[in-house]
């Protein structure tokens, strides 16, 4: 009966939430998405939402840490980002910090894997002078050697700040352990000693911008109280003559993994933390994998699931329990991460959570648990997106990692038709022990498993 | 800018059975719900810090007399609403958020853990442990920055309801058994201490059953204790926190700021704070002389109030209205001698590493605009910078409901609205005299997390205000102008009235 309530409140879920006329067009988004492309490669994006007198103007630059194949140059995407507030011939760093403030935004920018962000909200009634800033550091970006090497420390200073933390420890770690020829193998961030060098490459930083802050790896997202027309125009005007340039890149593969692998942080005085990360696929409209992988992280181990009540709940060994893979544009890690109360246990909850992935291969998931997971997936989003901001930071993640921001409707559509067969498939594929990375936190010197105990999977 | 305002954002107060309510009716697909309680933990007993959050954690990780937590989590899942709770000082608020679809159904749920929680025994240990470990462990070892600011105000409010973290201490939350949660709920929790915001998407009948629920809480009158006023320091009384191997030390000063955002000069100070350190902007005057022009940390900043998590957070979040603030610096990590040493061969025989001068380069230029003030340019800017942002505090409809929650503390309807008003009528000449009416760098209180290894070396130049020079690596030397080392050796002897420091272990702290 459960089960039949949840279907119907789906259905009127996805009838009412779809503004677009065209039926070809309805999905997940509630809002029309235009786009247009200028003669130079740059995408336009532009989303008319009802906020009077604000909008989120959003650049997204398709290069990341992913980009950094080159060795000792771990950490230069998000340096970059850095480096696009130090001025440029129209405006100094100062002019251009007091342009900003009269603009009265919430403004500024961050590096991840796969891409750079950068965005501002404000007064709609200020797009112009948006457009204006935007267009010229990024057609026009200069900076002096000597503010090059003064910035490097700021980026040094962030890396100190999250460096305080076991659980960033262990993040670099344990990418750097799971991967050895792909980018993933470090974080934005870079490796410590590459981020110490950074004063010494600034030959490196022109040519890492005149690679791609082109606009053929740029795309624009307006969102807000604007119309198409407006943004447009405004777009030609300020990014028309931007060159397009001609880089282009063969990132690294990663080889496959033929043995579990372990990546420990010895930390005292914290409780002990278990990671199961396995390799996972690479994000795709066309292939559902990593949709189902996303269900399998809602109905094995969400507040619902019966090893969260067991070892949560009622038994109290581990203190959190979540799972979940990142979408990225190459394949990366889908992991089940445990904060336990004792670590003594640990070997004990690596077993159990390796016994629920186990139990996904051979036995269906049960029809109801499935219809509710893909419920709350697709209810998440949809109260998600509630500002222009939110709106342009969502769109943000479906052009990065694909080119085009309406795949966001393909992306949920791909929800809609998991069966427990695609379930218990990708289990088998993705949960073997040779594509597995343990990643812990103890006041051990290493994680060391016992022999006997090791899962034979 | 004028233009946000907010069409949708149609704020009235209702006097129905004698309960205050906002409402915010608007176009959107959910509704959000907020029940503000006038607690906190200044409402914990003596001996028991850590209950009111406790209590309130476990209304939203505990079931009811009708469904058990599980029962509870297997109801709410597919409708991916949120339903948690959030204690301040002196405000606990509950939220929940769940799109139009399920608001009904929702709500008959959630009416059941308000109305009859069960507190029971099992989740009340589990929650009790995890916050014990996350006060013992956890908070002192996930991010120093965090940790500063927490430290900071148990010196500052020391001998105040103020003094605890919210989470409470070790010992008190040791002491806190299911019968104190249950009575702390009677005694707190009541129908005579909470307002009900409600945004969105929403009928008058849903309304009515949540408000005819409220009537029903019981009708305890709580006893909400006065907040004392905290004393001025006398000099600058500085606490180092050691911890083995750290690359930075991490910065949090306050001294007693006896304004709020009902106070008349309010408007002023927050023109004088967004001047000196607005939070995360590279604008400001701090960020400019420690970060941007001598590369040595990630960002500075200043507050004349509690900013909650700002090292996740670029907009303030909403529900911890206070009565009492502090003026605070935040000097976001900056090297130890063992980073240094590690990567400079030309810094290897240096004791300690950057705090000192990062701390003396802050308070200079407190000292400057609290005599200088800012110049006619400047005020124009920043006020026009604060009367655009401002507006962007309230994005969503949480966030305007919060906003709205957190102007009846203060005995304000409607915050932003009003501080752009205040804004707008402004004079340089106010916010001169604001500057330099509350501004000071005589008597504060600093916290210092830092590395193991120059505690000593460092408490002593502190206590002896000895010449602090910029420790720059050669690479950055080169680079920079002469006005920085210009301006540096006026600094870095500044005498600053240092009287006391202590070097306090991390597992000394928020102990009782």
């Amino acid at each position: 009966m459960k089960y039949k309530i949840i279907v119907i409140t789906l259905c009127v879920f996805i009838a009412i939430s779809c503004s677009p006329t065209k039926e070809e067009e309805q999905g997940v988004f509630p809002y029309e998405i235009h786009q247009a492309k200028l003669e130079n490669g740059l995408n336009v994006v532009t989303v008319p939402y009802n906020s009077p007198g604000l909008a989120s103007f959003y650049i997204v630059v398709r290069a990341g840490s992913r980009n950094e194949i080159e060795p000792g140059k771990t950490g230069f995407a998000h340096f970059f980002e850095h480096m696009m507030f130090r001025g440029t011939e129209k405006y100094s760093k100062e002019q251009y910090s007091e342009a900003l403030k009269a603009i009265g935004a919430a403004a500024n920018a961050n590096t991840w894997w796969d891409r750079t962000v950068y965005h501002m909200t404000g007064n709609a009634g200020m797009l112009d002078k948006m457009f204006e800033l935007e267009s010229d550091r990024f057609m026009n970006l200069k900076y002096s050697e000597a503010d090059f090497k003064v910035e490097a420390g700021a980026v040094k200073g962030e890396y100190t700040k999250n460096y305080s933390s076991p659980y960033m420890k262990l993040y670099e770690k344990t990418y750097n352990t799971a991967f050895t020829e792909h980018t993933y193998s470090h974080t934005t961030i870079g490796f410590w000693e590459d981020v110490v060098d950074m004063p010494n490459q600034y030959e490196y930083s022109l040519e890492f911008f005149n690679r791609f802050y082109r606009p053929e790896y740029c795309t624009i997202i307006v969102v807000g109280d604007v119309t198409p027309d407006k943004v447009d125009a405004l777009a030609k005007e300020y990014f028309g003559s931007w060159e397009h340039g001609s880089y282009t890149q063969e990132i690294p593969k990663e080889p496959e993994q033929t043995e579990t692998r372990y990546a420990h942080v010895q930390e005292k005085n914290f409780p002990p933390v278990l990671g199961l990360n396995y390799k996972d696929p690479a994000f795709s409209v066309e292939n559902k994998d990593m949709a189902v992988l996303d269900v399998i992280g809602s109905i094995a181990f969400s507040e619902k699931s019966p090893i969260y009540k067991k070892l949560v709940v009622d038994e109290r060994k581990v203190r959190q329990l979540d799972a979940g893979g990142l979408d990225m544009v190459d394949p990366g890690l889908w992991s089940v991460d445990a904060v336990l109360v004792n670590p003594d246990d640990m070997t004990e909850i690596k077993n159990e959570i390796e016994g629920v992935l186990e139990k996904l291969k051979t036995e269906p998931v049960d029809s109801a648990d499935l219809a509710q997971a893909i419920s709350h997936i697709k209810y998440n989003y949809a109260m998600d997106i509630d500002s222009p901001d939110a709106i342009a930071n969502s769109l943000s993640w479906y052009t990065w990692l694909t080119g085009d921001p309406a795949s966001v409707n393909k992306a949920y559509a791909r929800y809609d038709n998991i069966t427990p067969e695609d379930v218990m498939d990708v289990a088998k594929r993705y949960f073997v022990p040779q594509h597995l990375t343990v990643s812990t936190i103890s006041a051990d010197e290493e994680y060391v498993e016992p022999e006997t105990l090791k899962t034979d999977m | 800018m004028k233009k946000l305002v907010y069409i949708f954002l149609i704020s009235f107060s209702i006097n129905a059975l004698a309960q205050e309510v906002v409402e915010l009716p608007m176009e959107s697909n959910k509704v959000v719900v907020k029940l503000a309680f006038k607690n906190g933990s200044v409402t914990d007993p003596v001996g028991k810090e850590g209950l009111t959050n406790l209590t309130a954690a476990l209304l939203s990780e505990s079931g009811s007399d009708t469904y058990t937590k599980s029962e509870i989590d297997n109801l709410l899942y597919p409708m991916a609403a949120s339903y948690g709770t959030f204690t301040d000082k002196e405000m606990t608020t509950i939220t929940f958020q769940v799109h139009k679809d399920f608001a009904d159904q929702f709500y008959e749920i959630i009416r059941s853990v308000l109305l009859h929680p069960s507190f029971a025994e099992q989740d009340f240990e589990r929650v009790k442990s995890n916050t014990l470990v996350n006060i013992t462990e956890v908070i002192k070892a996930s991010s120093d920055e965090e940790f500063s600011k927490m430290a900071l105000e148990e010196q500052l409010y020391a001998g105040t309801r103020y003094a605890h973290m919210k989470v409470g201490t070790a010992d008190g939350i040791k002491a806190i058994t299911r019968d104190d949660v249950v009575n702390q709920y009677k005694a707190y929790f009541t129908r005579n201490n909470v307002i009900i915001g409600i945004a969105g998407n929403y009928s008058q009948d849903f309304l009515s059953k949540i408000k005819t629920d409220i009537n029903s809480l019981p009708d305890t009158q709580p006893d909400i204790p006065v907040v004392e006023t905290p004393a001025m320091p006398d000099g600058i009384q500085v606490e180092l926190v050691p911890k083995p191997n750290n690359l930075g030390t991490a910065i949090y000063t306050g001294y007693p700021l006896a304004i709020n955002r009902a106070s008349e000069d309010w408007a002023a100070m927050m023109v004088v704070n967004s001047y000196l350190g607005e939070h995360r902007k590279s604008y400001s005057k701090l960020y400019q002389l420690i970060r941007e022009q001598r590369s040595m940390n990630y960002g500075d900043y200043t507050y004349i109030e509690w900013y909650q998590s700002g090292g996740s957070n670029q907009l303030p979040l909403t529900g911890f209205p206070r009565s009492q603030n502090y003026f605070a610096i935040w000097i976001r990590p900056v090297q130890t001698a063992y980073s240094l040493k590690s990567q400079y061969s030309e810094l290897k025989d240096i004791e300690t590493g950057q705090a000192q001068f990062a701390l003396r380069m802050a308070l200079n230029e407190i000292e400057r605009v609290k005599n200088e003030g800012l110049t006619q340019e400047e005020f124009e800017l920043t006020r026009q910078f604060l009367r655009s942002y401002t507006k962007l505090y309230i994005q969503t409809p949480d966030k305007q409901l919060g906003f709205l929650l957190d102007s009846k503390f203060y005995g304000l309807n409607n915050y932003i609205s009003e501080l752009d008003i205040a804004l707008s009528k402004l004079t340089l000449a106010e916010v001169n005299a604001a500057a330099a009416k509350y501004l000071q760098t005589d008597n504060m209180y600093v916290t210092m997390i830092t590395d193991k290894g120059e505690a000593e070396a460092l408490k002593n130049s502190l206590l002896t205000n000895k010449v602090s020079p910029m420790s720059y690596s050669n690479v950055v030397r080169e680079s920079l102008p002469e006005e920085v080392f210009n301006l540096d050796e006026e600094v870095e002897g500044l005498r600053i009235n240092i009287k006391n420091v202590k070097v306090i272990p991390p597992e000394d702290l928020f102990i009782d």
